[in-house]
């Protein structure tokens, strides 16, 4: 049986995934809210967008589902995209808001 | 739940034609913009052979290709038919040369030109007509597309029948429907629209969030009746009707200055980028205008009138226009050329497919060149305002640099892996 995915190992594959418009990627941005992992290793990602006419909404997805597929054991993937809570800022780390001048 | 996938954006070879077409549109407009002087009056033909070539060949060449590209993203749905955009474009150009030499030289072409440049906006309206009826969630942009559509249509018939007059000696009284014409196409479909687009793209670009959208409602809706007014004012030749639509015109525009202020306030993007410095400038001259405009307006002074119009189409459309390009076409192309090597191989961010250099002397030229050019129509003066032209003119030239540079970008270097 493979190694259980821990969350931690999930949001590491995501940050290779960069929002080209402003350079950071979706778990340095805040974007990323959750990933649930059941006992087959099948993962949720629950994410949302900076804004709900981002043109690379399925792209975004795709990406994700995409880097989350790359690690070794994974099962399923599934990508759900919320609008609750609605994305700030203030959900990005440190540095990012720091680029943006929003710190 | 909300899709903008592949099949519903527009290829860029569909796009790329608008935006090249409404570049050199744009150059060409600027190049002859020193033919005018401080002397012209809303009836000079000279003028109104100059206005087509800019607002149809540039300002909606632009809109309706960005539309292609902005209907599924601000609708949430894919277009009814965006093959219909690859007829928009050839029609809208070739009316468009036509209309401008009828109106300068020609007069008997002008319905020809008019025919192309009417069929060219239907095939525009039907598509986003029958795009809306897909739409589920009815936003404030879905209802401004909706209503900026509907005057375009009202703007274009009233423009075709005053070019049957001219061409063809139709009995239209062009003096009552020349100001609909203008307060219908530059007011109720120009200004409305990128009032509608704004509020979907700049809190888009400056990451804004959490702000109160009460006033953009209320500028819509005063907006949306004053053009409406204004058009009853003129079936009907009711001066008064007429004054207090600009009025309701004036004071959502105040409304709406106040919105792009909140937005601004909420911004959490602070770069000051090519397109934050043009939507500075492009506000700030729509704020200016809005100064003179009501001055103008009760004081039957046709001179200050035409600088509130330079400030609103010089400064505001252009800034808001040319400052979204840096935005968009680096989108496109990258979408077109690198979306598909994500993950594959390094791509570009969107900031490095922005020309500094050419992008800067645009920015400053035609700023420069639209200050001077609005003083020399504020102070009667044809030395300062043929200047300013030239400047712009300059600019223009920048301008279609930058939009080539944009759309070859890393074109070559496919073409070396193809």
């Amino acid at each position: 049986m493979s190694e259980k995915i821990t969350k931690e190992r999930v949001f590491d594959a995501i940050r290779k995934v960069i929002d080209p418009e402003v350079g950071f990627n979706l778990v340095e941005m805040g974007l990323i809210y959750d990933a649930i992992i059941d006992d087959d290793n099948n993962v949720k990602v629950v994410m949302t967008l900076s804004t709900r006419g981002c043109p690379l909404h399925q792209l975004l997805m795709q990406w994700v589902k995409d880097a989350v597929k790359e690690i070794p054991g994974v099962g399923e993937v599934e990508v759900e995209i919320v609008w609750e809570p609605e994305w700030n800022i203030s959900m990005a780390e440190d540095h990012v808001k720091k680029a943006l001048g929003g710190a | 739940m909300f899709q903008v996938s592949r099949e519903f954006a527009p290829p860029f070879s569909l796009i790329s034609p608008y935006f090249t077409a409404g570049s050199i549109f744009y150059m060409i407009a600027m190049l002859l913009l020193p033919m005018l002087g401080v002397d012209m009056t809303t009836y000079d033909i000279t003028l109104v052979a100059w206005a087509h070539l800019f607002l149809l060949g540039f300002v909606m060449m632009i809109i309706f290709g960005a539309m292609a590209q902005l209907v599924p993203v601000v609708l949430e749905v894919g277009h009814f038919s965006v093959d219909f955009y690859y007829l928009i474009w050839p029609l809208l150009a070739v009316g468009t040369v036509l209309m401008g030499a009828g109106f300068a030289v020609f007069p008997s072409i002008l319905p020809y030109g008019g025919i192309m440049v009417l069929v060219s906006m239907l095939i525009f309206l039907a598509d986003t007509a029958l795009t809306l009826r897909k739409v589920e969630r009815v936003s404030l942009t879905v209802k401004t597309v909706a209503v900026t559509n509907a005057f375009l249509l009202l703007g274009i018939l009233v423009g075709f029948a005053m070019a049957l007059t001219i061409g063809a000696g139709a009995g239209i009284d062009i003096q009552k429907w020349l100001t609909a014409h203008i307060v219908l196409v530059l007011g109720g479909f120009v200004t409305l629209t990128i009032v509608g687009m704004s509020m979907v793209l700049l809190p888009m670009f400056g990451l804004s969030h959490g702000f109160d959208e009460t006033p953009v409602k209320r500028a819509f809706k005063m907006m949306s009746i004053g053009v409406a007014v204004y058009f009853v004012g003129a079936l009907f030749n009711s001066e008064s009707l007429r004054f207090l639509s600009l009025l309701a015109v004036f004071a959502g525009t105040a409304l709406y200055l106040w919105q792009i202020w909140l937005i601004y306030r909420t911004r959490a993007r602070k770069e000051s980028d090519i397109w934050f410095r043009s939507m500075a400038v492009g506000y700030a001259s729509l704020a200016f205008a809005l100064i003179l405009a009501p001055i103008a307006l009760i004081g039957h002074l046709e001179s200050l009138a035409i600088a509130a119009v330079w400030f609103l189409v010089m400064g505001f459309f252009i800034f808001l226009i040319n400052g979204h390009l840096f935005k968009i076409i680096p989108f496109l192309v990258w979408f077109e050329r690198y979306s598909p090597l994500v993950g594959k191989e390094k791509v570009p961010m969107l900031a490095d497919m922005v020309p500094k250099k050419s992008g800067e002397f645009q920015f400053w030229f035609t700023a420069v060149g639209m200050a001077v050019g609005g003083a020399g129509l504020l102070f009667g003066s044809d030395e300062l305002f043929k200047g300013g032209a030239a400047f712009m003119a300059v600019g223009s030239i920048y301008m279609f640099i930058s939009v080539k540079w944009m759309m070859n970008f890393g074109k070559s270097q496919m073409q070396e892996k193809k």
